[in-house]
């Protein structure tokens, strides 16, 4: 369906025309851009490029008007960022752009959805200060890793995950009206995302963002932690071959060899009772030969020449101390702790690619080298629990991956996963990232049945392996075994989305 | 009253209160109870007492299970013992409901293990105004409590909502909670008190905002004279002495070693916490003047809850409190406008840093005889003092009796969308009804 004369006019008449566009050619640069998604995504009717809130509650209430569907678009990473349906029109966010205010002393930034984390994290960086930047690359957006994207972090061990640091927020309702969270809704400034009384907050985000199901963000507000490591970084070379490093001596990076996923469990549970370390990751071998590549070649030639066995299951430690005391004292229990795991160090020259990169403690510069390939990728599982808990699941991956990595289904990695604990050591994430031939045709099937297998496995153990979306065809499959939270998520789709007009799904 | 036993009980008496329109209002805390969250008199009480079961104490991963009716005195023992600690509020009444402490966002005392406001509560099970039991964050499953293998510590989700936050701060209007999982932590092996004292309360919320700034101590909070005399005198006689021998503000704060190389830490973040404070122009010191062994007594009662047979708020027989929440910039208006209070009685203030410095909650407590004359006079001073607080910028993020007019007025679009969700979870407003914005 396409827009109406008269839609088009009154949507045109917010934005003014420079901004609003149903060009085909202009349209088609705006669909569904992910090559291994198996399914068709319709072309949205119309982009909008709206510069204000007032502007984006507007055109929503177009839409409510005419029945339009609208989907808000920033960075465009995830399908659901797309139309996925006739009647849609995509309210890209990329003019609202602004940093509106960084307050060193309330610790705290707010950003529009446009600001991406090259804009912002060295603004704050400058000031002593920095924030959880998801693991996405400089060009993702803030608002969007903090509002809508799981946006979990290599540092979050010494930190935490993305909705500890989402304050009050400013957003949209699908029926255009401008609500407030936290201290912004009681009048009193960003600093606090609860309340007055049970919050607003709890509509903003869950584990992952709503996806636009619920409201435009147009504002927020996130908290930020003091600097870890120096505010003054050197860099040599052109990105992709360019170096990061910390001239410090309160900084050190340390890699560690694993051979079994208890030992790294008992080692992420002993620092972080110590409380010691800034980062504390098992990384995934993979795409850490990716980025440690700079060709396709090259990662071959060093995934088959010993990279993947010695680094088979790597513990990431990175010490960010406040005195040179401190960090050997950090070390020393560091080396501690290894020495009771059973860990390895890994070979000089393998680890001295970490304090040459230093940026993946900050905002991952280098992180499309992990798509190097070319084949088809995904993230699967997700979820986050206990450290003890996500090492099981990790554990259980090698009961039915064999299958698939040695038949070919899928890319032979299978210790390709990550555990990142957070708040030390209280929680873990996990994330399994697979690979696939994406030039073979029949892979697919392949992907869907190890992708299908991995959460069958997980519910039979009853592991909290993922979590669930928002308001689409997974969500009511898993939803009754996951409280029935798909029923609540429909009652207040419908209570705030009567016209099931933002970013439908169903 | 009604005395539900276990989860299914509880969903049954909100079915047939649903039946019957009868409104119910929860109460899981011993009195005496402070700000009338679970007093309502159009309403039937459900007591939580007889749900106060432990139901686990988690080492390895660190966080306890328990149900409403366990309180504090109950709690810490059974937590220390396991080699572990409560992030708890400074000297909280014995007979509190740890549960309904965490849901109402009450301030704890070591911010630093504070990530957001909701910090240390992890994932509740409970039962909606609908009748509806439900789990948030990784206890929502796969399938029920007993089959999950999960911790669920969790706090967000499940999918994209944060149920928990529908339950926190919301006084029982949202849903009855039956068991909440909480953070624990471990217990120091070697602890070293210190006291800053100021003239200004200023100068210690600055010290404050960047000591957790640099997460450097455990243990913070910033006491007025009147509170910490009211606080650690065992006797009318020894707060007197204290209070003649106080600054006007005093930091209480602590740094600590754990199990491995304990002295090396304390010394490294003694030495931190020593060199603000002689930036700051103020000095740590680990004795104080007043009472013999006051030191020792401080440390000793700052990790327990009050034991005594009178709640040290309660001592002069009454109390009515007012507490706000601010960012560092704004603390200091906001106490200076408290410190002006003009009402019958004494008064004290406690700052509370939290959330790793990012906010301090203020609390100001006026201390009278219970009398109704003298209540009514303070509840106005209170009254008056508030809406002067609220144009300086405090924020009331938990606002309770005539309060929350105040803290709903400046955004009604926003309280109507809160009143939207209300309507999912109560749609007949049985629960609590007329507190908040309901």
């Amino acid at each position: 369906m396409a827009l109406s004369a008269q839609a088009y006019r009154e949507l045109a008449a917010i934005v003014g025309e420079r901004y609003i566009s149903s060009k085909q050619h202009i349209l088609a640069g705006n669909r569904v851009r992910t090559p291994e998604i198996p399914f068709d995504y319709h072309s949205a009717d119309a982009i909008l490029l709206p510069g204000s809130t007032e502007e984006v509650a507007a055109i929503v209430k177009v839409c409510n008007k005419y029945g339009i569907c609208f989907v808000p678009f920033i960075s465009g990473t995830l399908p659901d960022a797309y139309a996925n349906r006739a009647g849609t029109v995509l309210i890209h966010l990329k003019r609202m752009n602004r940093i509106l205010e960084i307050n060193e002393e309330d610790r705290y930034a707010v950003v529009e959805p446009g600001v991406r984390h090259v804009q912002l994290y060295p603004e704050v960086r400058k000031r002593g200060l920095s924030y959880t930047a998801a693991s996405v690359g400089p060009g993702g957006s803030v608002l969007a890793n903090f509002t809508s994207t799981s946006g979990d972090h290599h540092t979050q061990y010494g930190s935490s995950r993305s909705n500890r640091y989402l304050l009050a927020v400013e957003m949209v309702t699908p029926e255009g009206e401008i609500i407030r969270t936290g201290s912004l809704q009681g009048g009193c400034g960003w600093f606090c995302p609860d309340g007055p009384g049970p919050s607003l907050r709890s509509i903003i985000k869950g584990y992952f963002g709503s996806h636009g199901q619920l409201g435009i963000i147009t504002k927020a507000a996130v908290a930020l932690d003091a600097c870890k490591g120096p505010a003054e970084i050197r860099t040599e070379g052109v990105s992709p071959h360019h170096r990061v490093y910390f001239d410090s001596d309160l900084s050190r990076v340390y890699v560690f060899n694993y051979d079994n996923i208890q030992n790294v469990c008992q080692a992420m549970l002993a620092l972080g009772e110590a409380e010691v370390c800034s980062t504390v990751q098992k990384y995934f071998y993979l795409p850490l030969t990716l980025l440690m590549s700079d060709s396709a070649n090259d990662f071959w030639k060093k995934w088959t020449s010993g990279y993947k066995e010695a680094m088979s299951m790597p513990l990431v430690v990175h010490i960010a101390a406040q005195s040179v005391r401190e960090r050997e004292y950090e070390e020393k229990i560091l080396f501690d702790v290894v020495r009771e795991t059973g860990g390895k160090r890994l070979p000089e020259e393998l680890e001295n690619w970490w304090t040459e990169h230093m940026d993946y403690f900050m905002v991952v510069s280098r992180l499309q080298s992990v798509l190097r390939l070319g084949g088809g990728w995904m993230p699967i599982k997700l979820g986050a629990d206990s450290v003890q808990h996500i090492c099981d699941v990790g554990e259980s991956i090698g009961e039915y991956i064999y299958e698939f990595t040695e038949t070919g289904k899928i890319f032979d990695a299978p210790e390709n996963y990550q555990i990142i604990p957070m708040e030390y050591g209280h929680f873990a994430h996990i994330e399994l990232l697979f690979m696939w031939d994406r030039t073979n045709p029949a892979a697919m099937k392949g992907v869907a049945e190890f992708r299908a297998r991995s959460r069958e496995e997980d519910l039979r153990r009853h592991f909290h392996a993922e979590d669930v979306g928002c308001l689409n065809p997974t969500l009511l499959q898993l939803g009754p075994l996951y409280s029935n939270c798909h029923i609540w998520m429909q009652k207040i789709k419908e209570s705030f989305d009567p016209n099931n007009v933002a970013n439908p799904m169903l | 009253m009604l005395y539900p036993e276990n989860t299914r009980q509880l969903e049954a008496i909100i079915q047939k209160a649903r039946e019957t329109k009868t409104p119910l209002v929860a109460v899981s805390s011993r009195g005496p109870h402070l700000h009338g969250a679970s007093e309502n008199p159009n309403a039937e009480t459900v007591d939580f007492s007889r749900m106060n079961r432990i139901i686990k104490i988690d080492r390895r991963s660190r966080y306890v299970r328990v149900e409403p009716g366990v309180t504090f005195d109950m709690l810490i023992p059974e937590v220390r013992a396991a080699g572990m600690r409560l992030n708890i509020p400074f000297l909280p009444r014995a007979g509190k409901s740890v549960v309904a402490s965490a849901l109402e966002r009450e301030a704890v005392l070591i911010p630093k293990y504070q990530y957001d406001y909701t910090d240390p509560l992890l994932t509740v099970e409970a039962v909606f105004g609908t009748g509806d039991a439900f789990r948030t964050g990784s206890a929502a499953g796969p399938g029920t409590p007993e089959e999950t293998r999960a911790d669920m510590v969790v706090p967000w989700g499940p999918g994209c909502i944060d149920y928990l936050r529908f339950f926190s701060g919301a006084q029982g209007t949202m849903g009855f909670v039956t068991w909440a999982t909480l953070k624990t932590e471990v217990l120091p092996a070697l602890t070293k008190l210190y006291f800053v004292q100021a003239e200004s309360a200023e100068k210690l919320t600055r010290l404050a905002s960047i000591l957790l700034k640099r997460r450097i101590p455990d243990e913070c909070v910033i006491l007025s004279r009147a509170d910490f005399a009211g606080a650690f005198a065992m006797s009318a006689e020894e707060e007197e002495k204290l209070l003649k021998a106080l600054a006007p503000w005093t930091m209480i704060c602590r740094v600590s070693g754990f199990d491995r190389y304990p002295e090396e830490r304390v010394s490294i973040y003694e030495g931190y916490l020593k060199d603000e404070c002689a930036q700051a122009g103020l000095e740590a010191v680990t004795e104080l003047g007043g009472l013999p062994g006051l030191a020792e007594k401080v440390e000793s009662m700052i990790a327990d809850c009050d034991r005594r047979e009178t709640y040290w708020k309660m001592r002069r027989g009454g109390v009515r409190q007012i507490d706000m929440l601010a960012p560092p910039s704004r603390a200091p208006r906001l106490i200076e406008i408290l410190e002006n209070l003009r009402c019958p009685g004494d008064f004290g203030i406690t700052v509370q840093p939290q959330v790793q410095g990012m906010a301090f909650r203020i609390e100001c407590s006026v201390y009278f005889s219970g009398a109704p004359e003298e209540a009514g006079q303070v509840d106005k001073a209170l009254e008056d003092a508030a809406r002067e607080l609220y144009e300086a910028g405090a924020y009331f993020d938990r606002p309770y009796g005539s309060l929350s007019k105040l803290a709903y007025a400046a955004d009604p679009v926003s309280t109507e969308a809160m009143r939207k969700l209300k309507k999912i979870f109560d749609p007949d407003n049985i629960l609590n009804p007329g507190k908040l914005c309901f």
